[in-house]
């Protein structure tokens, strides 16, 4: 357990908070790393979270309730007012982060996404590879709990079996597989953390369907992992307390303290005094916190002696359409599942380069309840429902989509905006993501050939696609800004997440990947997460 | 087969409270369900809304929702629909729009705007036909309907954001899940908690044994 130290003589009064871990962040990679640590070592860990707790699982039903009647936020309040940036960045800040609105989509990245240039001359390779991550992988899936179906070794390499079995098909989806059974790209069924077994005392998933609140916890959040660090006494949880700077120790690189402000004390600022201090808070503003902590010796900010702290933001785009399919389905019966295929993400050799994904789900596109006909006429009652009937008998709407990776450019960039503060006149971060020259050249071969294969699968379905949307430019799954690297020169941490300029400070998680992948991407988050948390073991008295 | 519809719609309130599970929230709780969405919801705050017009509220009913549901079905449809409407914040804190850093509210409160329209209606009716909309025919009240209905566009869209209140009530039936059930004529049962075996099987016909 951490110590609270009495205040600092001759400073304005100030709470101090010693332990030999200090955790900055409380979403779903500090909930990784405070875990391993937990239970690995004996260290004193304390978790810092600007934002407060969120609704408890027994409430959760009745926010469910709202946010299908309403539309409203399930997880209300779980923003900072004025703690706000501008460009693609979540604004949940609460105890259990973005993941407690999460879906829960976890698949891996492939072998080739660490290996870009070697294999096919673009973007950077990572300092580490598929085979070293592995490991953490696993572990991270066992940490969730993750139900999944084993795809083909080839686009779907794993050592040991997912921890749970996979959730079961619909009805709907079971018929849309037979469909692409008919091509030659494997599908399989989307690995989720939802359980489908008992986990870690959580329930098995009941199929509501609304995933993005979940009323049993059979859906991983990270809220799980502290309660169940705290009840043991391993970890203090620090909510409500924002951290504004990180103070070095005199004439010394080393990390001495992070300063921070009490939401509910605003006047009696609190200073977390650590052996080790990691970054854990998320792909915007971790970057933004080192920038924030600029000082003489450093200054263009923490972990900044190369200029590489903000830069190499990086994410995937996508492609989205929809299939008309000559068979009846019902959609309704489990629309959180979804078929995927890695096929393309290990394409094998190319002439030229395109990587992607494959996401198939039933859809009601094309198939709600309308209250005019084609013409314009307005239907009434009966109408409505016949009209209804006649576009659902015999036809269905399956929804495609392909995430492809954006190659990251070195001014895809986060800076602290002079045009933006929060209550306090910090300035707050600005991303403005941009893709490398390479991807924009690309990207038209990309478009061509992700359409190519939405047509192959409608035509093996004797059916036709409805539509094809423009490429969403939205910045999904987005990392970067502390990029990993065994070069200082071109990035901000090692291989284990240690910044090249502290040798007391870990940026974790979202911010150190290199490039985004074509896959959601946080279980590759909080594998590097766990990555980190074993090297900070070999320096954290045993358990 | 529209007689097995009503039974299933008259049995799905007992099938309900059957398949309510520890830690889940009743069937489709809040859901555009026109059997069950009502009763879920309540406001945060003690606000008492003004009710809508009763009467006029189920004469639109008739012109806007379908008559296969029968006259029981009509009336918990309606129900629901004033229970979800009652318990309706404005200027609510809405989901988080994915990768938006700004936070979205709800608008303001319709249902003034929905009262006045079925009063507006009603004098309306009153004025051309001499008696009030429930006295009409069922033809006349769409006749009366068709002006504000003319520039919706042919999507229900969400019964909140509906400008007028004919167009909530069918948003808040069409996009229930039993309407689902009735068009497919299947037990799909969206958003219901329940196990996830027997998600891979096809839907039971409606009215079927559960
Ligand atoms: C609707 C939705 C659906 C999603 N679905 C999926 C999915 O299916 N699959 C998938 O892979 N990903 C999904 N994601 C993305 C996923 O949620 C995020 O990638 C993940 O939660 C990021 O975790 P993190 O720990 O990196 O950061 P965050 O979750 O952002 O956590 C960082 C925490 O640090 C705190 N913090 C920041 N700065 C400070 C400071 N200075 N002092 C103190 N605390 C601070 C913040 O308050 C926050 O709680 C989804 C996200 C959303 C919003
Ligand atoms: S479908 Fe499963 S994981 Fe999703 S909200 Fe329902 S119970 Fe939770």
């Amino acid at each position: 357990m951490s110590r609270a130290a009495s205040p600092a003589v001759g400073r304005a009064a100030r709470r101090v908070v010693e332990s030999d871990v200090c955790i900055i962040g409380g979403g779903i990679t500090a909930a990784m790393v405070a875990e391993r640590l937990a239970e690995r070592t004996g260290a004193s860990i304390t978790v810092v979270e600007a934002g407060g707790r969120t609704v408890a699982l027994g409430e959760r039903s009745d926010t469910r309730a709202r946010m299908l009647a309403y539309g409203e936020n399930p997880w209300p309040n779980d923003h900072i007012r004025g703690q706000t940036g501008t460009g693609a960045m979540y604004n949940s800040m609460v105890v259990g982060g973005a993941a407690m609105h999460w879906g829960g989509a976890v698949p891996r990245f492939s072998p080739e996404d660490f290996r870009l240039r070697s294999l096919y001359g673009v973007a950077s390779d990572w300092p580490i590879s598929f085979d070293d991550i592995e490991p953490y992988y696993q572990e991270a899936e066992e940490r969730i709990g993750v139900a999944g179906e084993q795809g083909p070794p080839e686009y779907d390499p794993r050592s040991k079996p997912y921890p749970m079995p996979p959730l079961p098909l619909s009805y709907s989806l079971e018929r849309m597989r037979e469909w692409t059974e008919r091509t030659d790209i494997p599908f399989w069924t989307q690995p989720w953390a939802r359980n489908t077994e008992p986990w870690q005392g959580r329930n098995v998933c009941r199929r509501c369907d609304t995933c993005f609140v979940c009323p049993t916890g059979a859906k991983y959040t990270p809220d799980f992992s502290f309660d169940r660090l705290l009840a043991g006494g391993r970890i203090d949880l620090v909510t409500r307390t924002l951290v504004r700077r990180l103070r070095l120790e005199p004439g010394s690189d080393r990390i001495a303290m992070a300063e921070a402000i009490d939401r509910d004390a605003p006047d009696e600022p609190v200073e977390f005094r650590a052996g080790t201090f990691v970054i854990a808070s998320g792909h915007a503003w971790s970057s933004h916190l080192l920038l924030l902590s600029a000082n003489p010796r450093f200054p263009n900010g923490l972990a900044n002696r190369t200029g590489n702290v903000g830069r190499y933001m990086t994410a995937h785009w996508y492609l989205a359409g929809f299939i008309d399919l000559p068979m009846r389905l019902y959609p309704g019966m489990f629309v959180y599942n979804s078929l995927l295929s890695r096929r393309f993400a290990s394409p094998g050799p190319l002439d030229r380069y395109v990587r992607h994904d494959l996401r198939l789900w039933e859809s009601t596109v094309g198939r709600a309840p309308k209250i005019m006909d084609d013409d314009g006429k307005l239907l009434w009652g009966d109408e409505i429902m016949a009209d209804w009937r006649a576009r659902t008998e015999s036809e269905s709407t399956a929804r495609i989509r392909a995430y492809y990776d954006l190659l990251p450019d070195r001014d895809s960039r986060l800076t602290l905006d002079p045009a933006r503060a929060n209550e306090l006149g910090d300035p707050m971060p600005r991303i403005d993501y941009r893709p490398a020259q390479e991807s924009v050249d690309l990207q038209e071969h990309t478009i061509e050939t992700i359409s190519g294969r939405f047509k192959e699968l409608a035509r093996a379905a004797g059916g036709s696609m409805r539509s094809i949307g423009q490429p969403s430019e939205l910045w999904e799954h987005p990392g970067g800004g502390c990029r990993m690297g065994d070069d200082p020169a071109t990035s901000v941490v090692d291989r284990w997440g240690r910044t090249h300029d502290h040798e007391n400070l870990f940026v974790v998680g979202a911010p150190t990947i290199v490039s985004g992948g074509c896959a959601n991407g946080t279980l590759t988050f909080c594998a590097l997460s766990l990555m980190s948390a074993e090297e900070m073991e070999n320096e954290l008295p045993s358990a | 087969m529209a007689e097995s519809r009503r039974t299933f719609l008259k049995q799905s309130a007992a099938t309900v409270a059957a398949v309510s599970l520890t830690g889940c929230a009743p069937e489709a709780a809040g859901a555009r369900a026109a059997e069950t969405g009502g009763d879920a919801l309540s406001r945060a705050d003690d606000a008492t809304p003004v009710p809508l017009p009763a009467e006029t509220l189920r004469a639109v009913a008739e012109a806007v929702l379908p008559d296969e549901l029968g006259e029981d079905g009509r009336e918990r449809a309606v129900r629901a629909f004033e229970r979800w409407s009652e318990a309706l914040e404005p200027v609510a804190e809405l989901s988080h729009a994915y990768l938006v850093p700004e936070i979205r509210y709800s608008g303001p409160d319709p249902r003034p705007g929905w009262v006045a329209q079925l009063d507006g209606i009603e004098k309306e009716c009153e004025s051309r036909h001499g008696v009030s909309l429930s006295d009409l025919g069922v033809s006349g009240r769409r006749e009366l309907l068709v002006r504000p209905l003319a520039d919706t566009g042919p999507d229900l869209g969400a019964p909140e954001n509906a400008d007028h209140v004919a167009l909530a009530l069918a948003a808040h039936f069409f996009g229930s899940a039993i309407a689902m059930d009735i068009c497919y004529g299947r037990s799909i049962r969206r958003e219901l908690c329940r196990s996830i075996e027997g998600a891979e099987d096809e839907p039971a016909p409606l009215g079927a044994a559960p």
